[in-house]
């Protein structure tokens, strides 16, 4: 046989060896997984901006998973109350699970910081309220106004501090608005059903990470 | 000499038994691969530097916001998230990529002993693939991403110019191999194929649109870390098996330890994917399968290391001479490191410190910048002189490029790591806050700028010496312009043969379209 | 659990048997034969026989013994910088 074809033919069966264990296996497995309890669908506002959030980038310096209390100290550190599992991202589509913390871990701030008026101050500029925040300003999600442009139903927000606009008015624009709400429809503290048994429990670190029903797989149907 | 007798039936040997009665001569084969594969070339290494200086001005902003947020972040397209993101893309897709594919183009006829057939094919590919491109890191600019990291540019309006122009570049290189002379199958070939197979199985895949949920993550990352690896490692560790013996004269220190080192790579590397998600909500074997093969990928490497290492073993000297092995043997150097380091950091302990910070990123441009891109470099300072028929005109460009851009690397890797490892220290302990981990990265920031702009520097430089190249300013000298030292170049009468090569082909190229 | 799981076990072997006839029909068909031919068809008859101005006395007495005469450096082709 040609060993042209010999050779492409192994490598298809490597690279598939490793789609059909990594991705295909998986993917039969986790189409159980149900969404944790109490995790509802993301609403219309959410989701816009959810998309505001991807279109900016956040997901390069901000992660949205907790680990193991087992493994780290993601849960010590005030990230959340359990390490996060597969059913609190059912509705995300795609995943911003993140692989990098220049900024805090988001998958709960919308417990640990429900202001929504701190997240409009934050958007707009992070050092108006954290001087050592590396974070990026969003100005652009925002409209300066003079302030007798202002008008009922606009959402103004007040910075504090000298790096206030002077003589103009903040006001979020919608998008700033919608990822406010998608920031705050972040919270995946709910206890998830541990029927994991101690034996899995003792298994080690992420040995819950399927625990979301009995814990045991069934094999693909 | 015709077509017709270039595509005669006789059958190249190994180089011991010497010439041959009949047929086309060694440096004819070269002559004509390297002519007819001269088109396509040109046009991917021209993007591909475009690429490059464009893809680091990207970077050098996007690592001055981390120490100066402050900086142009009054306009949504120039955000951090933004500017991040095209850099990715661009040095991805646009520099490696493009480079890859030019020298692959180059190195593929040169390889089977075959000229590249539908030249013209590939080259339109690649100006589709350079279409795609802009239009998706506009879109990025714009605002408009996939979400995912390595596969933001839109799969809509993006993504398929890529896909068109990369399979048309396929077809022109399997045709290629389809036809080829040459009785054996280099190592080199074996990546490249591979690569090219690979690379399309996991784009397709990676941008399908149906994935969600912590799936999505699996499929993100195994698109992105076997991109890394079928991608851009593979069709570099395949270009330096070739020029690295090829300008030592030396054959590869041992066939079957490149044997080994393939086959091993292709099996264990596919499967490193979750090293990325060490911790995350994933089923536990997943990511103890990846950091399993993580470890394993010690197997091939050394066998790589060893078999390259042993080839240029008691010839370092040449280094001095050509600047194709300065960049392919560092560059070789650099995928040894960047991959003991991979497994070394895929372990649970280490990645327990490292994981979410600068360190990978450091990590990450070990990788594609001390490996793939100065394999690239190497590769181009080989192949541009044959292309254009001249050598390149100043030896002092290429010093300057090459000291720049190692200085830069080198103090990228070194004040990122280190930032790195302080900010995983920081965040490891609880009852530091996270203020603490932001502070200690600010000079390891402010480093990885420097370093940035010493490479970004010694892009444009290279940049300009390439244009110098392409404007045909001969060198007005009888010596070297190198100290003690010659870049390889055509003979006077391969120029002449190659001259009249082309000329003939402009005439008959509308009959033979293979 | 997963490991043992059927459908990993079969994909496995699925995979890894077609890996292993390829490999064992490729040794079958002589693609491992003369490696060492293998290893020198990246060069042409005369390069191996440049003289190099990196190598030592010994290196290019080596070169000589193994490919013959050595051939002075060619413009352009590593030779002529001494």
């Amino acid at each position: 046989m040609s060993r042209v074809w010999l050779l492409l033919v192994g490598a298809f069966a490597a690279l598939s060896f490793a789609i059909v264990l990594l991705v295909l296996v998986p993917r039969a497995l986790l189409m159980r997984v149900e969404a944790s309890p109490g995790l509802m669908p993301y609403t219309t506002s959410e989701l816009q901006g959810r998309e505001v959030y991807i279109a900016n980038g956040c997901v390069y310096c901000h992660s949205q998973q907790v680990r193991d209390p087992a493994f780290t100290s993601d849960v010590e550190r005030g990230w959340g109350s359990r390490a996060t599992v597969p059913g609190d991202y059912v509705y995300d589509r795609p995943h911003l699970l993140g692989t990098s913390r220049t900024g805090p871990d988001l998958i709960n701030v919308g417990q640990r910081l429900p202001d929504r008026n701190w997240q409009l101050i934050h958007l707009y500029d992070p050092r108006a309220l954290n001087a050592w925040s590396i974070m990026p300003g969003f100005p652009f999600l925002f409209t300066e106004k003079a302030p007798n442009a202002v008008r009922p139903g606009d959402v103004v927000v007040v910075i504090p501090g000298p790096r206030a606009p002077r003589g103009r008015v903040v006001v979020a624009k919608p998008e700033a608005v919608a990822l406010t709400d998608y920031l705050l429809s972040l919270k995946r503290n709910a206890p998830v059903p541990t029927s994991a048994t101690a034996r899995e429990r003792t298994a080690g670190p992420l040995a819950g990470g399927m625990s979301q029903h009995d814990g045991t797989a069934r094999p693909a149907p | 000499m015709t077509h017709s007798q270039l595509a005669g039936e006789a059958e190249i040997t190994s180089a011991t038994t010497g010439a041959h009665e009949h047929g086309p001569t060694d440096l004819e084969i070269r002559l004509h691969a390297d002519a007819s594969s001269r088109l396509p070339v040109l046009v991917c290494y021209g993007a591909a530097m475009v690429w490059l200086v464009v893809g680091s001005l990207f970077g050098e902003l996007a690592s001055l916001k981390l120490h100066w947020p402050d900086l142009l972040s009054r306009d949504a397209w120039l955000t951090f998230g933004r500017i991040r993101t095209a850099h990715l893309n661009t040095v991805n897709y646009g520099w490696g990529s493009l480079a890859m594919i030019g020298t692959s183009l180059w190195l593929m006829p040169r390889l089977v002993h075959a000229e590249l057939r539908r030249a013209r094919l590939a080259a339109l590919g690649a100006v589709l693939w350079n279409v795609g491109l802009v239009l998706g890191v506009g879109g990025i600019l714009g605002g408009v991403s996939d979400g995912m990291e390595w596969l933001e540019m839109n799969r809509w309006f993006a993504d398929p110019w890529l896909v068109v122009g990369g399979g048309m570049i396929g077809l022109a290189l399997f045709s290629t191999v389809a036809a080829r002379k040459a009785e054996h199958l280099y190592v080199s070939v074996w990546y490249i194929m591979s690569a090219f197979l690979w690379f399309p199985m996991l784009f397709l895949l990676g941008n399908w649109p149906s994935w969600s949920g912590v799936e999505s993550g699996a499929v993100n990352w195994l698109f992105a870390h076997n991109v890394l690896g079928f991608w851009l490692t593979a069709v570099s560790v395949g270009v330096a098996y070739y020029f690295i013996p090829k300008v030592l004269g030396r054959p590869i220190y041992s066939y079957q330890l490149s044997i080994l080192g393939f086959w091993s790579f292709a099996f264990f590397y596919a499967l490193n994917g979750m090293h990325h998600l060490v911790g995350g909500p994933l089923p536990t074997w997943m990511i103890t399968t990846s950091i399993t093969a993580s470890v394993l990928m010690f197997i091939p490497v050394v066998a790589t290391a060893i078999n390259l290492h042993m080839t240029v073993v008691g010839r370092f000297g040449s280094l001095r001479y050509s600047p194709t092995l300065r960049f392919v043997v560092l560059g070789a150097m650099g995928y040894t490191a960047v991959s003991l380091q991979g497994s070394f950091t895929a372990l649970r302990e280490v990645n327990r410190v490292t994981h979410f910070t600068h360190w990978t990123i450091a990590h990450s441009h070990v990788g594609v910048y001390g490996f793939v891109t100065f394999i690239m470099f190497g590769a181009m300072y080989y192949v541009l002189p044959r292309l254009v028929g001249h050598e390149w005109p100043s030896a002092s460009l290429i010093r300057w490029h090459f000291g720049l851009v190692l200085a830069g690397i080198a103090i990228y890797v070194v004040a990122l790591t280190w930032a790195g490892v302080a900010q995983g220290l920081a965040l490891l302990d609880p009852k530091l806050p996270f203020q603490i981990s932001v502070e200690r990265t600010h000079w390891g920031l402010v480093g990885r700028s420097l370093g940035g702009l010493l490479m970004t520097t010694g892009h444009v430089v290279f940049a300009w010496h390439y244009w110098l190249m392409l404007r045909g300013r001969q060198p007005a000298r009888a010596r070297p312009p190198f100290h003690e030292a010659r870049p390889i170049l055509y003979t006077e009468a391969a120029t002449e043969a190659a001259a009249a090569y082309r000329k003939e082909s402009a005439v008959g190229a509308a009959r033979s379209e293979r | 659990m997963i490991p043992s799981s059927l459908t990993v076990i079969l994909a496995t072997l699925a995979l890894g048997v077609v890996a292993l006839t390829a490999f064992i029909l490729a040794w079958w068909c002589g693609h491992f034969r003369d490696l060492d031919a293998q290893a020198r068809v990246i060069f042409d008859s005369r390069e191996l026989r440049f003289v190099r101005p990196w190598e030592t006395s010994a290196q290019r007495l080596e070169r000589e013994v193994t490919y013959g005469a050595p051939l002075p450096g060619e413009r352009g082709e590593w030779g002529g910088a001494t």
